[in-house]
């Protein structure tokens, strides 16, 4: 259901009313990190409100923009992301005025080629939520490692057998997925605003027809992974067959490997056998989504 | 209306996240923390609780560095300045990240150190030495662990860069002078990037490398002291690159003792390194090998003049002992006549009638010879040096107009 006319301009009065009376302090010189964070810590809806309406002109003026409440939630999610970064980053730019600041952080986001994943397929709840797990995993190790899990179902001896890990490295993947089914992948789950109803229905569709929401989530994981892979190293590019032997046979590139390999499913076909000797410690890795940790 | 509900949820789920923010990491001080840069992942501080640091260098303009929990959760950041340095503290629940980064027209640097609290017996420890109060107020760097290993960094340098050099100068000598100086390919970190990681092996073959260029290096001193030179000159130049490398050696220990297989990072920090020192390792690299090659250049020279002083030694031979034969005679036949002629040679004269005294003096002049005594119309003459026997002199005194007469006594 989209908004009607009347309730967003009650959206845009009730922002209104909230920046008269902190906006003022906003567009003032602030001096110390700590007067920094007092002043936006009180705006915090402003600030929010500020940045989504950026990212929502900015959708509207690259012919990308409907009226719906997918693109609601998309614009809402990024301008909690940007107001993030200005939260963390603004205090060091101190003396500073915050409210351009953040104006200046959002517009140079939004100077770039791909500010963010954007795909009218991927702003489905199934587009979401995968956008979800792989925007997350490009910043947090426990989401990349918890993508082998809702891409491919395998768990942490999974991982490690097909990444050829050893001894301290296991352990570490261990420690990966228990936090990400303890709050990581509910953490990312808000931040995209999958509600539980959309969940269930996504595990209910899969239920229905496996093969057409495996399909459909292969298609949407390629588009999502092609995005968020260049948050890896840039010296991380996908390899041939033999170079990807090499690396294993000859051990090294353990961070390559785990990174790129939850991030491509191409290589990931290529090398999935490489990290055990003699018979493969899993199967061939087919897309079967699992929704849930 | 259900729409809307939603939509309101998800702003309050999302502005309450924002709220609490940093604080809502799981994980531990002994997790790692990653470091992002231009919202890149560049590298890893993973100190398992203790201090540790970690060096970056980056061909392009910093802009921004983010520190991220292995759950994702922003915990800090920085946003750099476009040119000059910019530092912050970063203040965990009781750690402490010290970021820096440096943007210079060649592109940016930025160091991490993560400083864990202090623990009870540290504390102790620092006041029981009495420098609790210098060290809380000294600056970070002046704590960094690296301070005591320096020696050890420049080592590892050294290998990397002796390796470096001796694959060079193996070259020089096997193959005749057709390698053309160091290419970036060539350099380990500035090779394609899957032969980059493999970095832990080429360590151990650079010491390897090392043992070949020594013996390399015994057959041409000259190259050993250049090479020594340029060794020298990098590790106590360099302290930039000593620190970086600082890093990869306390990677290389980790990973020494089995743990963290991680050589995505090493390979990271050194061709970031290497971005910026690269250039510089290849001039110094470069200009060593047009010193030996000069220096070969100069030797076959020298070669050449040898052999051609050899030669005109061997045809001056010829002539020199031509020459000393020669000289063996004159010396004989200087010493007959200085016997003959040492003394003077003394005789008379009887000139003809009407003799003009002007006449016999221009005589006496044009055979050398001095007047003595008069006597009975007889003139004493005294020549030195006749270049004839006597014999012949007389008679050919006796030929001249003037003279009527000549008598020896
Ligand atoms: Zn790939
Ligand atoms: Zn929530």
């Amino acid at each position: 259901m989209v908004l009607t006319e009347e309730q967003r301009a009650l959206n845009r009065d009730r922002g209104m009313s909230d920046r008269t009376t902190t906006v003022g302090r906003l567009d003032e010189v602030v001096s110390t990190p700590e007067e920094f964070d007092r002043a936006v810590s009180q705006a915090l809806p402003v600030l929010l409100d500020r940045a989504t309406s950026y990212t929502k002109r900015f959708l509207r003026e690259t012919g990308q923009w409907s009226e719906d409440v997918a693109h609601e939630k998309f614009v809402l999610r990024w301008g909690a992301e940007y107001l993030e970064r200005f939260l963390i980053c603004g205090r060091s730019e101190v003396p500073c005025r915050p409210l351009f600041l953040l104006d200046s952080l959002v517009a140079k986001q939004h100077s770039q080629p791909e500010p963010f994943c954007y795909h009218p397929d991927l702003l489905t709840p199934l587009g979401r939520f995968l956008d979800g797990i792989v925007a997350r995993a490009a910043i947090s190790r426990d989401a990349l490692i918890g993508l082998y899990h809702h891409c491919y179902g395998f768990g942490p001896g999974d991982v490690i057998a097909l990444t050829g890990l050893n001894g301290s490295e296991s352990q570490r993947i261990y420690k990966n997925f228990r936090r990400w089914r303890d709050s990581g992948w509910q953490r990312a789950m808000d931040e995209v605003g999958m509600t539980e109803a959309e969940l269930n229905e996504l595990s209910s569709r899969q239920e229905r027809h496996p093969q057409r929401f495996n399909g459909e989530s292969e298609r949407l994981i390629r588009f999502a992974q092609a995005h968020y892979r260049k948050s890896e190293p840039d010296h991380y590019p996908c390899l041939s067959r033999p170079q990807w032997e090499e690396m294993f046979t000859q051990g090294y590139g353990y961070d390559y490997r785990i990174w790129h390999l939850a991030l491509c499913l191409d290589c990931m076909q290529t090398a999935w056998a490489l990290g055990s000797k003699g018979t493969p410690a899993v199967d061939k890795p087919r897309v079967e989504l699992r929704v849930r940790p | 209306m259900e729409h809307e509900r939603d939509l309101e949820e998800y702003r309050a789920c999302l502005l309450k996240a924002l709220t609490v923010s940093a604080h809502r990491s799981a994980c531990s001080a002994s997790d790692p923390i990653h470091v992002f840069v231009n919202e890149r992942r560049a590298g890893l501080l993973d100190g398992a609780g203790a201090e540790t640091s970690l060096q970056l260098q980056s061909h392009v303009r910093i802009d921004t560095i983010q520190l991220r929990s292995e759950d994702g959760v922003l915990l800090g950041g920085l946003s750099a300045p476009e040119f000059g340095f910019r530092t912050s503290r970063i203040a965990l629940l009781r750690d402490t990240i010290e970021l820096r980064v440096h943007n210079t027209a060649q592109g940016g640097s930025v160091s991490a150190i993560f400083m864990p609290a202090p623990s009870l017996w540290r504390r102790t420890w620092r006041t029981l030495a009495g420098v609790a109060d210098a060290a809380d107020r000294r600056p970070v760097r002046g704590m960094l662990p690296g301070v005591q290993t320096v020696a050890l960094t420049q080592a590892l340098l050294a290998i990397v860069v002796v390796g470096l050099a001796a694959s060079q100068m193996t070259g020089w000598m096997t193959q005749e002078r057709a390698r053309s100086p160091v290419t970036p390919a060539e350099i380990p970190w500035a090779a394609p990037l899957t032969n980059v990681v493999k970095l832990e092996q080429q360590l151990g073959e650079l010491a390897q490398m090392q043992a070949k260029a020594v013996d390399t290096i015994q057959t041409q001193q000259q190259g050993m002291a250049q090479l020594q030179g340029a060794i020298t000159k990098l590790s106590s130049t360099q302290e930039a690159v000593a620190s970086s490398v600082l890093t990869v050696r306390r990677e290389m220990e980790k990973r020494q003792k089995g743990q963290g297989h991680d050589v995505e990072r090493v390979t990271r920090l050194l061709m970031t390194k290497a971005q910026t020192e690269q250039e510089q390792l290849e001039a110094e690299i470069h200009s060593l090998i047009v010193a030996n090659d000069k220096l070969s250049k100069d030797m076959a020279e020298l070669e050449q003049h040898n052999q051609d002083l050899k030669k005109r030694l061997k045809s001056a031979g010829q002539e020199v002992s031509k020459a000393i034969v020669s000289d063996r005679d004159k010396p004989m036949v200087a010493r007959q006549e200085d016997g003959a002629h040492s003394q003077p040679f003394l005789f008379w004269v009887a000139f003809g009638e009407g003799t003009s005294q002007k006449s016999i003096d221009q005589w006496v002049r044009k055979v050398r010879g001095q007047k003595r005594a008069v006597s009975g119309g007889w003139q004493e003459v005294e020549i030195v040096s006749p270049t004839i026997p006597p014999d012949r002199f007389l008679e050919q005194i006796r030929q001249t107009k003037i003279v009527k007469a000549v008598r020896i006594s």
